[in-house]
């Protein structure tokens, strides 16, 4: 460990000066200490603790219907968070299964997101429900849409003097349902192999609004325009949900490692994309009844 | 360049100088001497170092120590009153949730972070609630058990 | 024959300790002025050493010791061949061999000299294919095998460390005449025993004397290896183990004590070598060996066996360690404790350039038994037999006489069957994507010799002097139960002295499930030794016929008399009364064995315990994730002596043996390396995957057991899970999954 210069911020200005001066921001130290730890990474010279930032904190359910995350809103916090539950399932879903308890209580969402792992998560479920991720550096504030943050594995399009201070989620249409879900080996301390999200709204038995996103299938996370053309208009049946299914799978350029196959990947793409659209859409139906 | 600091670990507190890149595991056993929290990986995976941090569970192997100044930092050695051991260690023993020993400082501490959030847990939330913690020997039998025979009386 | 029901309380004296965090483990020890040890390891799986040169190491501020197989004697060491080196010389032979060894002020300025060591290698081609390996053309990991001691029954040549086959009638010519006859070839990974605790050494030279504090499981072994290599007396050697932070086998044999020891008497300070979990997986030479197992078995349309084939491949790795009677075992799995007229199994023990193999819970059973077990419940499905129903007609039973000739008597392997099935509720309807398998197994006790001593304490409490080591299971933890009801005392009475090489005499250590066998045996003989000398002293005083006195309460009393009576306390303040065992070893079964070859004693099991486990396992089809829901394990162990220990070791090994069915695999890379030496992808099984397991002793007077009638517990709920697991999936899914681990991928490949 190499560090050299550790500050504390207690306010945004401090936190946002420190990393315009070069400091790498930390909140949780759940992937920063351990990517060091296991020497996939090296720790930064500066470090700026985050943690304690008041304003950065919280989740917050907006009158517009919207919702708004502080960049250091725990997996906890929004796992346990009832509006999340009931209107941002899929994000929910996702908040509830990241690593371990532990994990959960330290982890934020803006070191998932800002970590820029293509099986992170709460990308995929960010990415469906529209959001947008709040950047501020010293020469003000930007919002860029989660699914437009990552740029390959581990990077962003973030300046260097970027701070992500928070997400905003929209407020989702009438009749929306979404999910996520994971291919997990355990049921718990996974890391998504395979991962999908859906949002999907359904307005008199027909699918009005479709977004599919997949999770470690390929650089970055990202939308499946193909498999959500093949949902929109139709009645969400098995069909459309096979052929969604499908064109995640042929939109996904897996790799193998240890923890899988390409083709093993790209055949659960379909599975898992089937079933996270079959259950965002059964959530969807709920809604509506 | 070490970095001066107080560390407050079950209720005392510690002046350290500690290197910034220092894990608060690193800090607890080696600085402050308190040896019962143990280091069993080194991605976060096994939980025996865990800690509670003003009360929630943190992989201590993870953590930089200068981040916890300003907070309670509770280690298994805090967790009997005294002598007296906490029904959580008590039932540990009792029934059957010990035998190496070594992820038992960290599973009680998740144990009790477990417990302060969710006082009447069903078994199933007890296991996911201790999955960060791997124990090789018990099959985590006597360890559910212990956790719901405490569960639900406090 | 009775089945164990009610709980035996028992609070392990280690325990206060445990939980309150103030025990210590050998990581947790702090010396004055001690150095961090740091290894270098080999650069290539195989290669040649042309240069080392350590001058850069050496030259770094705060580096006090840099040692190379140069500054150590020349000794080649190993369990049944002597084919390793502290210190590698002119070869390097897999992935973990030590090059070099630093110790410096801190682990940054350590690990930073272990990197500047140059060492020059001319490579070698690598043998990971160890089937391949048994190829007349395949490149030899040790050319000079002829050279090194070993025992002569292995049977070595070549890259074959070990030859062992069981023959029995004319296999072949038997399954001409069967009804049925199936085939199968199965593949497993290997596995790692993976104790909690990663492994710590502390060595401090004080003088001549050396002390060593370690994470073995067998620190008399630990403290031979130590003397062996580095050529002293073990009288100077005294080998000390703090808390065990477990070991499943993984700290079994000699390891890292002599390099340690090494550079402390370089540095002239104590050093402290602490593992990380990547060294924990990749550089200790013990994990589960991987195999290739080929089974052939033939039988009438009613089920009886009429000939078994099996050719077995085992992956020994660079070096023997202590795994060299692992042909032998495997074979004896193959066998399984089935009744069978014509055998013919051949086990190959195969050097390769992969980590060394040695003993991890169970040592080749699992993985024979997982391919054995699938194997008859394939045969069943030829027959068109319900696979318990085979088992029924076919398995051994008090009476039966195995293949190498052992008369097995008063065993209780088919109640095991009958109590597993019955708790599982086989035959029950069941969704679709779920399904009950079940398999068994058999696993031997290792006689051995062992002692201890029982003193009294002038205050009238005691203390038990053992060579045992507690390893977690409780074994050693439960000895003053056994001493205390030989005395008429309290367990509480007594405190204990273990787990140090200078305090008991020799112990074989935590290894074979053999504390209670062993070491129980040998601490009861001192007790009762004790018992003597105290009603001795008691007929002395109280002039009284030693046949009249009675040991109890505390107190020796006249029967009869109760007005005339002494405490124990009374006479431990006036005497010095200490008992030692003196040990008998009991002896094993005799079997002929004849006809079969790399006999190194394994052809009879000694009192077995006797294994059946039923699961309930669901499978996602659209996945192959398979989860176990629900696991019976009925054991035919012996007397059961502590059952909450007992219970314990059945919990523990049936959740390992999960992680071996479905999860747990080292996947090597095409020169021999580890490609997942941490956690994160060498998944073990979490509190949320572990099932609900029922346990259940069938507890037999098998004769030559150990104390009370007590067999060993340890291993055998390793052996059949994984079978189990295998025949639940294939029952769903509708065919074989024939690699070991069945992963997900490998489940949905199978057709899920």
């Amino acid at each position: 460990m190499s560090v050299q210069t550790f500050t504390t911020a207690s306010t945004v200005e401090e936190a946002i000066a420190a990393v315009a001066a070069g400091a790498r921001p930390v909140a949780g130290g759940t992937d920063l200490v351990v990517g060091a730890r296991t020497g996939k990474s090296t720790m930064p010279e500066s470090v700026v603790a985050i943690h304690r930032v008041a304003e950065l904190h919280g989740v917050e359910s907006l009158a517009d219907g919207g919702l708004r995350l502080g960049a250091l809103a725990s997996h906890a916090e929004i796992a346990a968070s009832g509006d999340v539950r009931k209107r941002f399932t899929a994000l929910s879903d996702a908040s509830a299964i990241v690593g371990s308890h532990a994990t959960r209580a330290q982890g934020t969402v803006g070191g998932n997101l800002m970590n820029a792992s293509p099986a992170m998560e709460t990308g995929g479920p960010l990415v469906v429900l529209g959001a947008t991720a709040t950047l501020r550096s010293p020469s003000g504030t930007r919002s860029v849409a989660v699914e437009d943050l990552w740029t390959g594995p581990g990077k962003t399009s973030a300046a260097a003097d970027e701070l992500l201070v928070g997400v905003e989620i929209p407020a989702p249409a009438a009749g929306t349902g979404s999910a996520y879900l994971r291919l997990e080996y355990r049921r718990q301390m996974e890391i998504a192999v395979v991962g999908a999200s859906a949002a999907v709204a359904v307005a008199d038995g027909v699918v009005t609004e479709a977004r599919v996103a997949m999770t470690a299938l390929s650089a970055t996370i990202r939308r499946i325009p193909e498999a959500e053309a093949t949902l929109i208009g139709s009645d969400g049946g098995s069909a459309a949900i096979d052929a969604a299914g499908a064109a995640v799978a042929a939109a996904s350029t897996p790799i193998s490692d240890v923890r899988g196959s390409a083709d093993y990947r790209r055949a659960m793409a379909a599975v898992i994309a089937g079933r996270a659209i079959e259950t965002a859409l059964s959530r969807a139906r709920e809604e509506n009844a | 360049m070490k970095v001066a600091a107080t560390l407050n670990v079950n209720g005392i507190s510690y002046p350290v100088d500690l290197d910034p890149g220092t894990n608060l595991l690193t800090a607890v056993r080696d600085v402050v001497g308190l040896t019962g929290s143990k280091e069993g990986c080194d991605d976060s995976e096994c939980g025996a170092c865990m800690m509670l941090l003003d009360g929630q569970p943190v992989n201590a192997c993870s953590y930089l120590a200068l981040q916890a100044e300003g907070s309670a930092i509770t280690t298994v050695e805090g967790l009997a009153d005294g002598d007296t051991l906490a029904p959580l260690q008590a039932a540990f023993l009792d029934l059957g949730g010990v035998q190496c020993g070594f992820c038992t400082p960290g599973m009680l501490v998740s144990a009790t972070a477990l417990l302060a959030d969710n006082p009447d847990p069903t078994e199933d939330e007890v296991r996911i609630g201790l999955s960060g913690n791997l124990c090789r020997c018990t099959g985590y039998d006597g360890i559910v058990k212990a956790v719901l025979s405490v569960a639900g009386s406090s | 024959m009775a089945t164990v029901e009610e709980p035996r309380t028992f609070i392990r004296p280690d325990g206060k300790e445990k939980v309150t965090g103030t025990g210590r483990y050998t990581a947790d020890l702090v010396l004055a002025g001690e150095l961090v040890a740091k290894f270098r390891y080999a650069d290539h799986t195989h290669a040649r050493i042309t240069r080392i040169d350590t001058t850069k190491a050496r030259a770094l501020p705060g580096v006090l010791a840099v040692v190379t197989h140069e500054d150590v004697p020349d000794v080649l060491y190993g369990g049944m061949v002597q084919d390793r080196r502290l210190f590698a010389k002119d070869t390097v032979r897999f992935e973990g061999d030590v090059v070099a060894g630093v110790a410096a002020t801190t682990a940054e300025i350590a690990e930073q000299a272990a990197a500047l060591i140059e060492v020059d290698y001319e490579p070698l081609p690598v043998v990971t294919d160890f089937e391949a390996a048994l190829a007349d053309d395949s490149t030899l990991v040790h050319p000079t095998w002829e050279s090194y001691e070993g025992d002569e029954a292995l049977g070595r040549h070549d890259n074959t460390l070990g030859y062992s086959t069981i023959v029995k009638g004319d296999a072949d010519a038997a399954l001409a005449t069967a009804d049925v006859v199936v085939k199968g070839r199965y593949f497993t990974d290997p596995v790692q025993g993976v104790p909690i605790e990663p492994r710590a050494v502390i060595a401090q030279w004080q003088g001549d004397k050396l002390t060593v504090w370690t994470s073995t499981q067998v620190p008399y072994a630990a403290r031979a290896g130590v003397a062996t290599t580095l050529q002293i007396p073990e009288s100077n050697v005294r080998v000390i183990v703090p808390l065990l932070g477990g070991g499943f086998g993984a700290k079994c044999d000699f390891h890292f004590e002599g390099h340690v020891a090494a550079l402390a008497k370089a540095a002239r300070r104590p050093v402290k070598l602490v593992f990380s979990r990547r060294e924990e997986f990749f550089a200790v030479g013990h994990r589960r060996e991987g195999m290739v197992i080929e089974f052939e078995s033939g039988a009438r349309s009613d089920g009886t066996l009429v000939a078994r084939k099996a050719r077995l491949v085992l992956d020994k790795g660079a070096y023997c360690g202590e795994g060299g009677f692992f042909a032998q075992m495997a074979a004896m799995h193959a066998l399984g404790p089935y009744e069978l007229e014509n055998v013919h199994i051949e086990s190959s023990l195969v050097y390769s350039n992969n980590q060394p193999s040695s003993s991890i819970r169970a040592p080749t059973a699992p993985q024979v038994c997982w391919a054995l077990e699938q194997h008859m419940d394939e045969l069943a499905t030829a027959l068109g037999m319900d696979p318990v129903d085979l088992r029924r007609k076919t398995l051994i039973e008090t009476g039966s006489v195995t293949a190498t000739g052992q008369v097995l008597e008063r065993i209780a392997m088919k109640e095991t069957l009958e109590k597993a099935v019955e708790m599982i509720g086989y035959g029950q309807e069941l969704p679709d994507d779920e399904a009950i398998g079940v398999a068994v197994g058999w696993w031997p006790c290792f006689a051995s010799k062992s002692g201890a001593y029982v003193k009294l304490n002038p205050d009238g409490s005691g203390t038990i002097i053992t060579g045992a080591q507690e390893n977690g299971t409780g074994s050693v933890m439960a000895m003053p139960t056994y001493v205390a009801a030989e005395l008429g005392m309290q367990p509480e009475d007594f405190s204990m002295l273990y787990q140090d090489t200078d305090a008991a005499p020799y112990d074989m250590g935590s290894c074979g499930s053999q504390t209670t066998f062993n070491s129980g045996r040998a601490v009861i003989a001192a007790a009762v030794d004790l018992r003597d000398q105290l009603l001795d002293a008691a007929a002395e005083k109280l002039e009284a016929s030693r046949d009249d006195l009675e040991l109890t309460g505390g107190s020796i009393l006249v029967m009869g008399s109760p007005d005339k009576s002494v405490t124990i306390a009374e006479l431990a303040g006036e005497g010095t009364f200490h008992g030692k065992s003196e040990d008998v070893v009991p002896d094993g079964p005799e079997a002929p064995a004849e006809g079969c070859v790399g006999r190194l004693g394994l052809e009879s099991f000694h009192a077995p315990q006797l294994i059946a486990h039923a699961v309930r396992v669901r499978v996602d089809r659209g996945t192959g994730v398979a989860r176990v829901l629900e696991v019976a394990a009925a054991h035919d162990c012996g007397k059961i002596l502590n059952k909450i220990g007992a219970d314990g070791q059945v919990y523990g090994g049936v959740v390992m043996g999960i992680g071996q069915a479905l999860s747990e695999g080292t996947q090597l890379d095409a020169e021999g390396r580890h490609r997942n030496a941490h956690l994160t992808d060498y998944k073990l099984v979490t509190a949320s995957d572990a099932p609900k397991i029922d346990v259940a002793w069938i507890e037999t007077d098998t004769p030559g057991a150990g104390p009370k009638g007590s067999k060993g517990v340890g291993e055998p709920p390793c052996v059949p899970t994984a079978g189990a697991v295998a025949n639940a999936i294939a029952k769903v899914i509708g065919a074989r999954v024939h690699k070991l681990p069945m992963t997900p991928e490998r489940v949905w490949e199978a057709g899920a």
